[in-house]
């Protein structure tokens, strides 16, 4: 009893902390997306209690490590929108991930968590959220991304000594 | 569109809760793009009110990007020259009457530049009305349907309607043959050059180019020719429409039903980063993922289209040799033989022996050291030739088997000196990036060994180690060239210490770096690398996965092949009891009295050190299938059932074990560069240690006669064996065999 009551306690100061937060926010005149920015200023506090205590989740799901990462850029298309979030999801579970229903031919699963992916806008959010629900995570660091300064008259350049490519565009 | 608008609405004052907005996800990719190029000289621009400083010389489109506004393209590409041909990337800029490309316009000083006004709209919709004159509206059966900058961007920035009515239709154009890997369909091209570019540049296919102008232009190869190179896959990624398409992936799955998963390739030892793409328990196809510090974008077509091979020949289920025929088994029962074939073997000691295969993960490496020196045993060797005896370079200084100039230092090199290696065959991706180096700045490459066609060109000095002995005595020219480097490079293939003259070679080498180690190892840089070829083979140095001269002279009679499948059959012994752990039933699982069934690199989520030293962590993109399970929990159970269990269940603490032997193991995606004094002490032990090898003069042979085919998964392929045929034995294949068909065939 006296357990929940505590955890009670560090839930509504989480809360109070949002408040204020939100407050400051409208001060800067946040635009639509507000909600959801302000959970970012929050900064995440050191002991979190995990969700784990109150919501009932299986206690499984406390060995299952999740990685956080920034999915990459499809290397099919240019566009690179979905870059810059952040994305936690479950590794596979070895037995009961996947199989291939008898019955039908599709996929069957006993994996509860193989369809949850979530994203975030920063890597803080993200580990503060993994933490709150008790998961090990990886956090896999983001390539850098090393383009040099390209320029048309580059295809121009006179090179001394053997012409070492014939351009045939 | 939603980042655009979220850009827009932005509060413009610098705020507490913008500045944290922007610190996490735009600024990331400025700072480091700025960073990138410290020598230049910066400049300052607006881009859409917003200042942006890029430096010189940067492409206005780059500036755009920098800005946190993104331009649309189709030509332009981060990895290939400009073309500006495509139109698409219109940008307004103030004071110029037209708008300009922005990928062909350098970036000025207080440029003021638009991407979002009404002029860059209507500009955009008129380009994009010119490219879908011609452009087929077969998108529901188009492979690219779904991942298609063409269609995105026509939703986007097109047009509802077109003004173009041509009586004649749309123009149409033969599709050309480009092998078993790259599918073609001309119909869609809209001439962005994109694969020129690519073949050209990247992949050193100069045949792959553009004839005629304007509506008449074609890609193709000029003769019919299929384009035999080890990175046309990535034409098909770089394809902005369907037109080249993948033929072995053609109409399996649309891209919105795939999963994504990032993960490590292990068919060669550069670590390529990949995403497996799979539906259901099936991988349906292999991309690359950026990292500019390995496979920039690229990949290479084993790494691309091996993995219908994960398919076929699978080991499902463990097998017991009964008489001449393998029955299947539960887990127990394997492991239950597996002990009495332990005890009845009468193996003691040394005579266990495990041998680390090509495609073996750090954490079963550990796992099987660990068990087979609790065993008694120092006998781990490698399946490699000459893999039973304790290696030549000797794995107690990371230096002397690693490559130290990490991938991308190979651009800063100024010569380079291949040995007995092919790395076109061995590392394609790292290959790619000496041909660029060799384009752009004055390179020079030397190769001893035997010939290759590399993709660039190079000084040839000899076939054995007495062109090498030359070369260390300071004759020829190329020796001359290397002599006044500043940064000289010298590759080592991993074939030389298979060699008779490996010894020989390494001592000379050893000898000549330390005689010039104010050039070749200085704290910026390590000009002696070692390029190996396989997966495994830079971690099982890592964690001393070799065996001791005693226990190498022993005669094993207990072997336990972890994905061994290139030993040799008359080296094991007709009465030794044999073990096999592996994915495929290959020559290994042949050879084995029992099989273990084990995961295959998709399969499970575990660590992989390139042959930078760099480590790497895979992830599990599908379950194993039937019975397997992942190999480092295999190697757990067994010895639980020896007797002799070993102290880790679960990967958490096996990878605290991993750190106890070398802390690099769990320091994920940086290498460590080796101290001067550390790798100077390496060589000296080296050459020590093969001081007086003899030279027999036998030239080196390239280790890997078939790129497409070297390992069981590449072996079980069905694509690999048709690339093989079409490409290695050069036999005719496919749709286009014209000389079979009628005349009217080609009016
Ligand atoms: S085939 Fe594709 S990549 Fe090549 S020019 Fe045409 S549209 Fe561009
Ligand atoms: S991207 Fe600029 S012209 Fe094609």
């Amino acid at each position: 009893m006296s357990l929940i009551r505590a955890s009670t306690q560090a839930f509504r100061q989480t809360i109070d902390l949002r408040t204020a937060v939100r407050a400051l926010s409208s001060e800067v005149k946040a635009p639509v997306e507000s909600r959801t920015e302000t959970a970012e200023v929050a900064i995440p506090t050191k002991d979190v209690l995990t969700a784990e205590v109150l919501s009932g989740a299986p206690t499984e799901l406390r060995h299952r490590p999740v990685r956080i990462y920034q999915p990459a850029r499809n290397t099919m298309q240019s566009g690179g929108a979905k870059m810059e979030r952040w994305r936690i999801d479950f590794d596979i579970l070895q037995g009961g991930g996947r199989w291939e229903n008898p019955l039908m031919g599709w996929a069957s699963s006993a994996d509860y968590m193989q369809g949850t992916r979530v994203s975030f806008k920063s890597k803080e959010d993200a580990i503060h959220f993994a933490e709150k629900q008790g998961w090990d995570y990886y956090v896999q660091p983001p390539p850098t991304k090393k383009i040099p300064p390209k320029n048309y008259a580059e295809n121009y350049v006179y090179k001394p000594n053997k012409l070492r490519i014939a351009r045939t565009k | 569109m939603l980042r655009l608008v979220s850009t827009a609405s932005r509060p413009a004052s610098s705020g507490r809760l913008s500045r944290v907005v922007c610190s996490n996800c735009v600024s990331t990719g400025r700072r480091t793009f700025a960073s990138s190029s410290a020598l230049r000289a910066d400049i300052t621009l607006t881009v859409d009110g917003k200042e942006v400083t890029v430096p010189q010389g940067s492409a206005l489109i780059q500036a755009c990007e920098a800005a946190g506004s993104p331009v649309p393209r189709f030509c332009y590409h981060d990895r290939l020259a400009i073309a500006g041909n495509c139109r698409m990337c219109l940008v307004e800029v103030e004071r110029s009457p037209k708008p300009v490309a922005s990928c062909a316009m350098p970036a000025m000083p207080g440029a003021k530049v638009f991407t979002n006004t009404p002029l860059v709209h209507e500009a955009r919709e008129g380009v994009m009305e010119f490219l879908l004159a011609n452009h087929p509206l077969d998108c529901p059966i188009c492979d690219q349907g779904g991942e298609c900058d063409l269609q995105d961007q026509s939703m986007r920035y097109g047009s509802d309607r077109s003004r173009f009515h041509e009586i004649t239709g749309k123009r149409a154009v033969e599709d050309k043959d480009l092998g078993p890997l790259v599918k073609t369909s001309m119909n869609r091209c809209i001439q962005c050059t994109r694969c020129v570019r690519f073949a050209n540049e990247v992949a050193g296919v100069e045949e792959l180019g553009t004839t005629g102008r304007g509506n008449d232009l074609q890609i193709g190869m000029y003769v019919e020719k299929t384009m035999d190179s080890e990175l046309s896959g990535n034409i098909v990624d770089l394809c902005p429409v369907g037109a080249l398409t993948s033929k072995p992936y053609a109409f399996h799955a649309r891209p919105w039903e795939l999963k994504n998963t990032e993960s490590i390739d292990v068919l060669d030892a550069v670590g390529s980063n990949i995403r497996v793409d799979s539906r259901g328990v099936q991988v349906m196809r292999i991309q690359p993922r950026t990292n500019d510090d390995v496979n920039e974008e690229w990949i290479s077509d084993k790494t691309r289209y091996a993995y219908d091979g994960l398919k076929f020949q699978r080991l499902t289920t463990p097998l017991v040799k009964q008489g001449d025929r393998f029955v299947s088994a539960s887990w127990h029962d394997a492991f239950t033989a597996i002990v009495s074939g332990l005890a009845s073997s009468g193996a003691k000691g040394d005579e266990i022996q495990a041998i680390a295969g090509h495609l073996a993960d750090t954490e079963s490496l550990v796992a099987l050291k660990d068990f087979t020196n609790r065993l008694g045993s120092d006998n781990t060797a490698l399946d490699q030739a000459g893999g039973y005896a304790p290696p030549v370079a000797g794995v107690d200084v990371r230096s002397n088997y690693l490559f130290n100039s990490t991938i991308p230092g190979v651009e800063q090199a100024d010569v380079i000196l291949l040995v007995g290696t092919n790395p076109r065959h061995e590392a394609a991706v790292l290959n790619s990036r000496i041909r660029k180096s060799w384009l752009h700045t004055g390179l020079e490459v030397g190769l001893i060994g035997e010939r290759a066609d590399t993709t660039y060109g190079y000084d040839y000095l000899g076939q054995d180690a007495k062109a090498l002995a030359d070369f260390v005595a300071g004759k020829g020219e190329f020796a001359k060239k290397f002599q006044a480097a500043k940064k000289p490079l010298i590759i080592v293939g991993s074939a030389i210490s298979e060699h008779a003259d490996g010894p020989a070679v390494y001592n000379a080498l050893a000898k000549f770096v330390e005689k010039n180690k104010s050039r070749l190892v200085t704290p910026e840089w390590n000009g002696f690398s070692v390029l190996q070829r396989v997966a495994s083979r830079a971690a099982a140095y890592e964690i001393g996965f070799v065996p001791t001269k005693k226990a190498a002279a022993v005669k094993p009679k207990f072997i336990y092949l972890l994905n061994a499948d290139e030993v040799d059959p008359k080296s094991i012994p007709k009465d030794a009891f044999v073990v096999y752990q592996g994915h495929h039933g290959d020559l290994g699982a042949s050879l084995a009295d029992v099989c273990l069934p084990a995961a295959a690199y998709t399969e499970k989520s575990t660590t992989w050190v390139n042959t930078e030293g760099r480590t790497q962590l895979g992830r599990a993109a599908v379950p194993p299938p039937g019975a397997s399970r992942e190999d480092w929990k295999i190697v757990r159970a067994l010895s639980e059932v020896v007797g002799s269990p070993l102290p880790y269940d679960d990967v958490v603490t096996l990878r605290d074990r991993m750190w106890e032997i070398s802390p690099t193991l769990v320091r994920y995606d940086t290498t460590e560069p080796t101290s001067v004094d550390v790798a100077l002490t390496g060589l000296k032990t080296l050459a020590a240690h093969t001081a007086g090898a003899k030279v027999t003069g036998v030239p080196f042979k390239k280790p890997v006669a078939n790129f497409y085919q070297t390992d069981p998964i590449s072996r079980a392929s069905v694509t690999m064996a048709q690339t093989t045929r079409a490409f290695v034995n050069g036999e005719r294949y496919g749709f286009s065999e014209s000389e079979k068909s009628s005349q009217a065939a080609f009016a």
